[in-house]
């Protein structure tokens, strides 16, 4: 990508050669184009450059748009070239089934039905007998839908010009996507993790990409008058590395059934925690579940997680490199977890802070040392 | 000057932005005032407007008269203050005196700094938390502690907000 490993600024933003200003100058007065000139000299491109960095503070967008494709919902519809014909209208429901049937009949006619066709065997036939479903959904691209002045035109497809259609991937045979399905995964044996990863979309990759761990485990009683039912409690954390963390509780008697529902419940717990340029938090954190309360600190880069072995797997899990972190009052594992959690996700967010005051807020290491901070 | 009011302005400052009001009132005094002018121009308050016993006419801020101070009205005026909130949440959650009525808290410039940017100085926190603020009562009328250090003066302090 053209922004992160930067060419020359002058190549990049060149000066007007003289057939642009020839033909800039068509369009503006002499005056006018003093101007431009002189506007064009006092930019630096040096300067200009420096500022096309990829954003990755709060207030970006968190998608890059690669304007390949334009979606219907919030581009605009793309005008045809040319001269617009008023008489162009949709066609109706009649019209535009009688040039699909014409498309059609023109490919079957140029395709003869095959040697090997076969009349039992149906699922062959759908792809082998011409128009199959190949044809079918390229029809939706060829075929006319409006009438001009001049017969049938097609109008301009949401695609951008060049993209290829890629209709063969479309019409792929579901059988083999259903036989990698059955495949057992080796790291996976006993399929404890099919339903998070059908009810999230999640792949196996993935999951197993994440740091997960069990940091508490105990025995629970329950005492009931037909005597003491003991059970066993677990919490343990999800992290993706990467600014995002979960918990998960469980409990039952079966321990090895506890320890992965815990797990599968902290990966699907997993949620976004802020943090300053993906080292460290935002400024000073206070939580506090029961009696356990929980103080973490921003810290300088290279400073490291300076913490206990709880809040330590925490920030490891969440991708946060630079912590500080006091545990005055009770230090509860389960509760310590707990706080700790409620302390990341309550982070105040200084941008959020600036625009409820009604105040202009600028990080200052992002603006002297070029954004690359 | 007694820190009395000011204690009791603090209690319910932060009363009154949990109980979300709208518009609130604290006893008209010049100190409170004064803090009250600082707080808004800090962001932590939307208007700040002398009135009587009851809240000045809704949504007439910018064109509202207040009556002139008189010694028949002096005992009746009160500050009435316009609370903010952003993203369902207080814009002015919390708020603590720093010195108190029994026992006041001076600060040259230096130790200013020191607490600006986080670091304690004389048995005060530093500023850590994101957003907080210090409020300081100097000869150049009630400041930010960010904008003591900026103008090198010095002063006692008041109250913290966040």
């Amino acid at each position: 990508m053209g922004l992160v490993s930067k060419p020359p600024a002058r190549d990049l933003f060149k000066r007007y050669d003289d057939e642009e200003k020839a033909a800039l100058a068509k369009r503006y007065t002499p005056a006018q184009m003093e101007a431009i000139e002189a506007a064009e000299e006092a930019i630096d491109p040096d300067d200009l450059n420096e500022r096309g960095v990829l954003r990755s503070d709060w207030g970006s967008l968190n998608y890059l748009d690669d304007f390949s494709q334009m979606q219907p919902t919030i581009d605009k519809k793309i005008k045809r070239e040319g001269p617009v014909d008023p008489e162009e209208r949709l066609m109706t429901p009649e019209e535009y089934a009688q040039h699909h049937k014409d498309y059609f009949m023109k490919i079957m006619e140029e395709n003869d039905v095959p040697m090997e066709y076969d009349n039992e065997d149906k699922p062959l036939n759908a792809d082998i007998v011409r128009p199959n479903r190949l044809d079918m959904l390229k029809s939706w691209d060829e075929v006319p839908d409006t009438i001009g002045s001049n017969g049938p035109l097609k109008s301009e497809s949401m695609l951008a010009p060049g993209i290829p259609r890629d209709f063969e991937s479309a019409v792929e045979d579901p059988e083999s996507a259903k036989k990698s399905e059955e495949d057992e995964d080796p790291r996976d044996p006993d399929g404890r993790y099919d339903l998070l990863i059908k009810q999230t979309g999640l792949d196996l990759n993935t999951i197993m990409s994440y740091q997960v761990k069990i940091l508490v485990q105990h025995r629970v009683v329950n005492q009931t008058r037909l005597g003491k039912i003991a059970s066993v409690y677990c919490l343990a954390i999800a992290g993706n590395r990467n600014g995002r963390l979960g918990l998960g509780q469980a409990k039952g008697q079966e321990s090895e059934d506890v320890f992965s529902n815990a797990r599968i419940q902290a990966i699907r717990n997993m949620q976004p925690i802020p943090r300053y340029e993906e080292r460290t938090i935002f400024g000073e954190v206070e939580g506090k579940v029961s009696a356990a309360e929980v103080k973490l600190m921003s810290r300088p880069p290279g400073f490291g997680l300076r913490c206990q072995h709880l809040i330590f797997e925490m920030a490891r899990a969440a991708g946060i490199q630079d912590l500080a972190a006091r545990v005055p009052r009770s230090r509860n594992k389960m509760n310590t977890i707990k706080a700790t959690y409620e302390a990341l996700m309550k982070q105040r967010i200084p941008d959020e802070i600036a625009r409820g005051r009604g105040k202009k807020l600028v990080d200052v290491r992002k603006v002297y040392y070029g954004g690359r901070v | 000057m007694s820190l009395v009011h000011l204690a009791n302005v603090c209690s319910h400052l932060q009363n009154a932005s949990k109980a979300r009001l709208g518009l609130t009132s604290i006893p008209s005094t010049n100190q409170l005032l004064t803090l009250s002018l600082a707080l808004q121009s800090a962001g932590f308050l939307s208007s700040v407007t002398r009135a009587g016993l009851t809240p000045p006419p809704l949504n007439t801020n910018t064109i509202y008269e207040p009556e002139p101070v008189t010694q028949d009205n002096v005992a009746t005026r009160r500050l009435w203050l316009g609370l903010k909130y952003w993203d369902n949440r207080a814009v002015l959650s919390e708020m603590s005196m720093v010195s108190k009525p029994t026992k006041r808290v001076w600060m040259d410039v230096e130790s200013l700094g020191r607490i600006v940017r986080g670091r304690e100085a004389g048995f005060v926190r530093g500023l850590t938390r994101p957003g907080e603020c210090l409020f300081v009562s100097t000869d150049r009328g009630v400041m930010e502690a960010r904008e003591c250090v900026e103008r090198r003066v010095g002063g006692m302090l008041l109250c913290r907000v966040l």
